[in-house]
């Protein structure tokens, strides 16, 4: 076989399903919308638009890298509340805040990943749920800046450039193409040579440094990337509903967005993009069941971990991480290191 | 003249016991060497040293005229000293292909942007040598045919070829191979040993770790023997093979 020859990896770069799907978001569905014709349906669809693109940056940190991220909401919140107070104490527009959320939402994420990148396994994942509650608990209590509990009312729409964009289907194009667009750039950076660098740290981080992957520095990189796609999603959430309040962001939104990462499979973007309609999806249709719906979604997310280790199209067993992560907590170390970091 | 790799007077401790004492050697570019121990000599720990895995307690260790002790691993490795691990280190959930090209990618680094962009930000060239590497270290070990696999899924031996080519696609100028006949049957190791010294006839320089006497006898062109931490000859496979400390520290004979 001439080596010179094979320049491309072995894996089928097919653009057909990217185009149908692209013609189902920006065609089918918009005019199934506007056949309906009902408010509600223009809310479901781009409250899953932002989810899949929470998500899906869930998926760059937890399901490429392997990082286990229980504060991810959080993000979602800083990117919210950037948006909301840029815009009610300086009049900026979402053109303006929405650039500017993804960035302060990754600029917190960078300083907080300085001290915590170090601790390995489960460890980080404590670290994670105490920066999403400590990040919370801001939102909640500093009234004087956030409002507290009372939330904040964002009365600027969503806008390019001064057009205003907050007709129905106006909103769920704009909402569309921020998404695709951040998928399209989760997805490049995933299926790539830097995405297999992130993928090594998932599977054997020690060995992933002995072949020459500065470890360190892409997880810092996969966190702060993936806080910036949530900062923006926050941003199209807070200028879509025009009212955010601290219990959006709370620890259970983490934890669905882990959900739906799980349950689509781990290291997969159409699983965690599937994962997020799912979960979205699901518990809306079911409503004519009451409370009951809760114990049948919990029911799905059950039954998916026990059927399909791998999830939907997973790379890897979320158990089996798990299980790794907590074990090698506990693994004998040398005199001079602490233990759980490294 | 500089040595390629200069080990000096390098020792380990862990808590009381002195698992490297002491250690010095060296090994020229283009040379195959063999070392050599009981089990608990201290070989994986010299070896942990070197490649930065694990810090040194005292002595230096150089390469290429150029201090390496105190690096962090992934530094070490950057400049080209690339190893394959004693117990099979593969990544399970990766393709044969994907596992190899973190070889490439580790000593080629391919940064965010560049993945992002690709060809506009100028990764193109980066990835096409990355994806060029990867196929060649593939195609050295014979896996070319179930690059798309996944490495879970590849049978023992295969697997420690494939840790060979994610070793090889860093484009190393020094290998380090930590027990690689462990594990194999006698057809195995002789088609390994073949394998091994058609690497060295490419000009790698290696260092083959065993504590099987047999496969280092029959292929490198010295050898280090390490026994309780120390070292206690160096010399080509001949003279090992009658020094009477070597025999003593395998068998156990009184001198």
């Amino acid at each position: 076989m001439n080596v010179s020859d094979l320049s491309a990896p072995p894996r089928g770069r097919g653009l057909l399903i990217p185009l149908l799907l692209a013609l189902l978001v920006f065609v089918g569905l918009p005019a199934m919308l506007a056949g309906f014709d009902r408010g509600y349906f223009y809310q479901i669809a781009n409250l899953a638009l932002i989810f899949i693109l929470l998500s899906a940056s869930m998926h760059l940190v937890t399901g490429v890298a392997g990082l286990l991220h229980l504060g991810h909401a959080a993000f979602y919140g800083v990117g919210a509340y950037t948006a909301a107070l840029l815009s009610t104490k300086f009049g900026l527009g979402f053109t303006v805040t929405l650039p500017l959320s993804g960035v302060v939402a990754a600029l917190i994420a960078f300083l907080v990943a300085l001290p915590t990148m170090r601790l390995v396994s489960i460890y980080f994942a404590v670290a994670t749920l105490a920066i999403g509650q400590m990040l919370y608990l801001v939102m909640l209590n500093w009234v004087e800046f956030t409002k507290g509990p009372n939330g904040i009312i964002v009365t600027k729409g969503l806008e390019l450039f001064g057009f205003s964009l907050s007709g129905r289907l106006a909103t769920y194009y704009t909402v569309a193409t921020v998404v695709a667009l951040c998928v399209l750039a989760i997805g490049r950076l995933s299926h790539s040579y830097y995405g297999n660098a992130l993928r090594s740290i998932r599977e054997d981080d020690q060995c992933a440094d002995a072949m020459g992957v500065s470890t360190a520095r892409l997880k810092m990189e996969a966190f702060t990337m993936s806080a910036f796609f949530a900062g923006v999603a926050g941003s199209l959430w807070a200028h879509m509903t025009g009212y955010i309040s601290p219990g959006d962001f709370k620890f259970s939104e983490s934890i669905l967005i882990l959900a739906m990462v799980v349950v689509g499979g781990l290291g997969s973007l159409p699983g965690a993009v599937i994962g997020a309609l799912l979960l979205i999806l699901l518990p809306e249709g079911l409503r004519a069941f009451g409370d009951f719906r809760n114990i049948m979604v919990g029911l799905v997310m059950f039954l998916s971990i026990l059927l399909l280790p791998k999830g939907l199209l997973g790379e890897v067993s979320a158990l089996q991480l798990a299980r790794r992560q907590l074990g090698a907590a506990w693994r004998n170390t040398v005199k001079g290191e602490g233990i759980g970091w490294r | 003249m500089t040595h390629l790799l200069d080990i000096r007077n390098v020792s380990r401790r862990f808590g009381g016991v002195l698992a490297v004492n002491d250690v010095t050697g060296h090994v020229d570019e283009g040379e195959l060497v063999g070392l050599i121990g009981p089990n608990g000599a201290g070989k994986t720990t010299l070896f942990n040293l070197i490649s930065g895995f694990t810090p040194l307690s005292s002595g230096t260790v150089s390469f290429d005229g150029r201090t390496i002790s105190g690096l962090k691993t992934n530094q070490v490795a950057r400049l080209g000293i690339s190893r394959t691990f004693q117990n099979l280190r593969v990544f399970p959930n990766m393709s044969v292909f994907d596992n190899v090209s973190v070889g490439a990618v580790g000593a080629l680094p391919q940064g965010a942007f560049g993945a992002l962009f690709g060809s506009l930000a100028g990764g193109g060239a980066r990835s096409a040598e990355i994806s060029r590497r990867t196929w060649e270290a593939l195609e050295a070990v014979g896996l070319t045919h179930v690059a798309g696999e996944l490495a879970a899924n590849l049978p023992y031996g295969q697997r420690k070829y494939l840790e060979i080519a994610r070793a090889l696609a860093m484009q190393p100028r020094f290998l380090i191979l930590d027990e690689p006949a462990a594990g194999l049957n006698d057809t195995e190791t002789r088609a390994l040993a073949d394998f091994i010294k058609r690497l060295h006839g490419t000009g790698l320089t290696i260092m083959l770790v065993e504590h099987d006497m047999t496969l280092v006898m029959s292929i490198c062109q010295r050898i280090l023997v390490l026994a309780s931490g120390r070292k206690i000859a160096d010399g080509p496979p001949d003279t090992i093979r009658r020094d009477q400390a070597v025999l003593e520290a395998y068998l156990g004979v009184d001198a």
